[in-house]
């Protein structure tokens, strides 16, 4: 912990994973990990390393856990930061087979967690454990719980909102499975959160449920802290730079959410023009069965249209499945963002109100009480690890946007592709006879 | 040009066995790809090179079109679209052409020359107009006759249907044909002057009357059933295409919206924002891109439409021969059946019932004088019916034989044109298909700037 390295702490660059298919992987971050996203050492250093009684940021650790204070693992971590292509990444974790489990009372999915991790905190360097939803769930509120100072990545909708779909469909998990996967990697991907003691027993605890029943409340000394700010406190003004961060995340989740609904809209349109196709195809060959020379021909042009109709179908199909999820989970992410904000602004309310108590009684010698200091800490961690936050989201966000438009593109160019195809091969078919004559 | 002088003489037959010799009969040329029939032109040869100006290559072209007004047949105030016809000869030596005619002329009058065309030439496919409302119409066009996208459509399907005619070896003979590109006054009057509305046989225009052929051409009553399938198809296609033009134009016009809202988010971006810009910029391209597209599909659809109602000429000429035959087996009928009853007068054997036989029975036997009085005239009409049936046969068997020559050159025209059109509707498509590719491809870059 004494001499602390002149680095910054590792921030989530998007490290590609060498060992798993990451569903939403693009080509390795052309930027630099430690670039301009980094925030500045000295805020970090402080929180992580200026407190005296410090209870390390990932949460308080059982007896018997090594701190990733120590010096090995502290290196691991600060050497990351550097690796643009990963390689000292210590920590995966993908999510994948998905099961359907029946039992009397009901009927669930369960999904594999497998975690692979050099860390010192994992036992074993090597886990697959079985989780469904509600642990999914049960974990984020506990990260909520435990670092409400940080933004806790979303997790993809509880239930499903337009009721038609069927939550068993090979569809609906299969995008459900991406979400989760996307959820823990993010998770994964924070030099804090990854280190959270929740997140680290719903990785390898063989019995979940009773942990959960243990109720451990893991707080780390933010979290404690956190909890017991009065509601009662309304800020004046938000500081200029959390201001700007609110409105940024309200113009953002409203574009989005236009953007959503533009892409449902071309959906529909698609998925409308796709019915007509389908019909349109076959009246080539019914007209083929009346001809002689022209039966090949038409027979070929419906055959064309057939797979031009297939290709839509796997277009609209990939969208649904990939594009939107990825759109609503961003959504539901500024949401949470802005409650974090609004927490933010009540610490400081708090710290503000009783420093003006302080300043009202006219003492002769006004010395800060110790409480009112406790709420100045409070708050400037909290602004602290909510900007550094920020920063890493701005940058993770870029790269997921770049990727899911660049993605979007891309099908759409596929799409056409395979349609080029399908005609033109269909040129020398139907000119073929013509020149025979 | 002089007039030429008119032909009272025309003879209105049910099928014309030649081409009309007249040395004023119309054009005779060679126009346009098919050439005029070798063995058509016998006759007309000799004509032709009295006059040198017959062999000329002639052009003809529906280059305008305008929106006129004018009083109609019951005296009230009209608006209608007239169409500038011209026609050019072309020198074979330099190729250059001259105007030699031009007149104007409403779709009205293109009808009056094709009902002419389908009265006088029963055994030949004529060449269909092109619709007199925008049928099968995909929302955004409209669907109003004076629409300028609509008229500019018609003109070219003016000028295609005076083109086939052109290019037909037996039609391109037609005087009436010929004065139609060359007479602007009085045309209306020559042509009725003909009288062919009263030759013209309305059992044709009754198209779900069935008559009861016992002995159709097999190869007629095969080809009615196919141009009634083919009508059918081709309904059902443009009906269906339409639609997808439709759900298609919506496709690309939904992408529009990205356009803004790339644009409105980018403002808040520091540096996504110009890759997102631009990418908007592609998408308001993209939407746009969809306009051209189906223009040129409607060509498309326009020469199915062409062959819609081809199918419904191809079946005139089929019941045109079961109505001749029709007529055919009555005339036998009734000539067996008079025979039948000279028979029986000659011998005095009744062997079927007869009112005459009755009204014997009852008010007892004719005279001898009377019968044989009876006698004669049925032979004169056995005499007639004979002559009549002989020319009967002798006109269906010459219609069947030029009809099925006319069908066969049909034939090969439609598969030529319909699979040319099934090409240059793959080249559209690959057309799309590449555009879209561009778009997207360049809206790729522009993301991967972000």
């Amino acid at each position: 912990m004494a001499g602390g390295p002149p680095k910054a702490l590792p921030s989530t660059g998007p490290h590609s994973l060498r060992d798993m298919p990451h569903p939403l992987a693009g080509s390795s971050s052309e930027e630099a990990v430690g670039g301009d996203s980094t925030p500045s050492p000295d805020l970090l250093m402080a929180r992580s390393f200026g407190d005296k009684d410090l209870i390390l940021p990932n949460g308080g650790t059982p007896a018997g856990t090594s701190s990733p204070a120590s010096s090995s693992s502290l290196l691991n971590r600060l050497q990351l930061d550097d690796d643009i292509d990963g390689e000292t990444r210590d920590l995966f974790v993908i999510v994948d087979d998905p099961k359907k489990h029946v039992c009397t009372m009901e009927t669930y999915i369960t999904y594999r967690i497998t975690t692979k991790s050099t860390r010192v905190e994992f036992d074993l360097p090597e886990y697959s454990v079985r989780r469904r939803y509600q642990d999914f769930d049960w974990l984020r509120s506990k990260l909520e719980e435990s670092q409400p100072t940080h933004l806790i990545p979303p997790l993809p909708e509880k239930f499903v909102v337009k009721g038609v779909v069927d939550r068993f469909s090979e569809e609906f998990v299969e995008t459900r499975r991406k979400a989760l996967d996307k959820f823990l990697k993010r998770i994964t991907d924070h030099p804090v959160l990854s280190f959270n003691e929740h997140f680290n027993v719903f990785l390898t605890a063989k019995d979940l449920n009773a942990y959960k029943k243990q109720g451990i409340a893991l707080l780390t000394r933010m979290g404690e802290s956190v909890k017991h700010v009065t509601g009662g406190y309304k800020l004046r003004t938000r500081p200029l730079e959390f201001a700007a961060i609110g409105d940024y995340l309200d113009t953002f989740a409203l574009k989005l959410g236009t953007i959503d609904r533009i892409a449902q809209r071309i959906i529909k349109e698609e998925i409308e023009y796709l019915v007509e196709l389908r019909e349109y195809g076959p009246v080539y060959s019914t007209w083929s069965a009346l001809e002689g020379e022209l039966a090949e021909p038409l027979e070929g042009v419906s055959a064309c249209i057939g797979n031009c109709s297939t290709a839509l179908e796997e277009l609209t199909d990939d969208m649904t499945e990939d594009f939107l999820p990825v759109l609503r989970e961003y959504i539901l992410y500024s949401d949470s963002m802005k409650s974090v904000l609004k927490k933010r602004d009540q610490v400081q309310a708090e710290y503000e109100a009783k420093l003006e108590a302080v300043a009202l009684r006219k003492e002769d010698r006004p010395k800060v009480p110790a409480d009112v200091e406790k709420c100045q800490d409070r708050m400037e961690c909290f602004n602290a690890d909510l900007k550094a936050d920020m920063e890493r989201w701005q940058n993770n966000k870029r790269q997921d946007f770049r990727q899911l438009l660049m993605g979007m593109a891309d099908k759409n160019i596929q799409y056409y592709e395979k349609c080029l195809m399908a005609w033109e091969s269909i040129i020398p078919l139907l000119q073929e006879k013509q020149e025979a004559k | 040009m002089e007039q030429a002088p008119r032909d009272p003489e025309r003879q209105l037959q049910p099928a014309p066995l030649e081409p009309l010799g007249c040395p004023d009969a119309g054009l005779g040329a060679a126009i346009g790809k098919e050439a005029a029939g070798a063995g058509e032109e016998d006759s007309g040869v000799d004509t032709m090179t009295h006059n040198n100006f017959w062999l000329k290559k002639i052009e003809i072209s529906v280059s305008e079109a305008e929106k006129r007004t004018g009083r109609n047949a019951m005296n009230m105030q009209e608006t209608y679209t007239a169409y500038l016809i011209e026609t050019r000869s072309v020198e074979h030596t330099d190729g250059q052409s001259v105007l030699t005619d031009s007149l104007w002329r409403r779709y009205s009058e293109f009808e009056l020359l094709r009902n002419y065309l389908l009265v006088y030439y029963p055994h030949i496919v004529v060449p269909p107009l092109p619709e007199k409302r925008a049928e099968f119409v995909w929302h955004k066009l409209s669907a109003d006759n004076m629409d300028p996208d609509f008229v500019e459509r018609r003109r070219i399907g003016l000028e295609n249907f005076l083109l086939r005619i052109a290019s037909h070896p037996i039609l391109c003979r037609d005087k009436i044909f010929y004065l139609f590109l060359t007479q602007e006054g009085n045309w209306k009057e020559t042509v009725n002057e003909t009288g062919f509305q009263l030759k013209a046989d309305s059992r044709l225009k009754a198209l779900n009357a069935t008559f009861r052929v016992k002995n159709p051409d097999k190869r007629f009553t095969d080809l009615k059933h196919y141009s009634d399938e083919l009508q059918s198809v081709i309904s059902h296609l443009l009906r269906v295409r339409a639609r997808v033009a439709d759900r298609l134009y919506g496709v690309y016009k939904v992408h529009g919206n990205y356009g803004r809202v790339f644009s409105e988010w980018s403002a808040i971006e520091k540096e996504m924002g110009d890759g997102l810009q631009s990418a908007g910029h592609h998408m308001d391209v993209y939407a746009s891109s969809i306009d051209d597209i189906l223009e040129d599909e409607e060509h498309y659809a326009d020469q199915l439409k062409e062959y819609l109602f081809y199918a419904e000429a191809l079946r005139a000429v089929c019941r045109k021969h079961e109505l001749m035959q029709y007529d055919l087996e009555m005339a036998a009928q009734d000539l067996a059946s008079k025979k039948q009853q000279c028979e029986e007068l000659a011998t005095g054997t009744v062997r079927t019932f007869s009112l005459k036989g009755m009204t014997t029975k009852l008010f007892g036997q004719e005279t001898p004088e009377q019968r044989e009085a009876r006698i004669k005239v049925l032979e004169e009409q056995i005499n007639e019916g004979e002559q009549q049936l002989k020319s009967k046969n002798l006109e269906g068997r010459e219609f069947v034989k030029n009809a099925w020559a006319d069908i066969e050159r049909f034939k090969e025209q439609k598969n030529r044109d319909l699979k040319e059109a099934l090409i240059s509707y793959a080249v559209m498509q690959i057309s799309m298909c590449k555009k879209g590719i561009q778009v997207w491809t360049n809206a790729k870059e522009c993301f991967s700037k972000m």
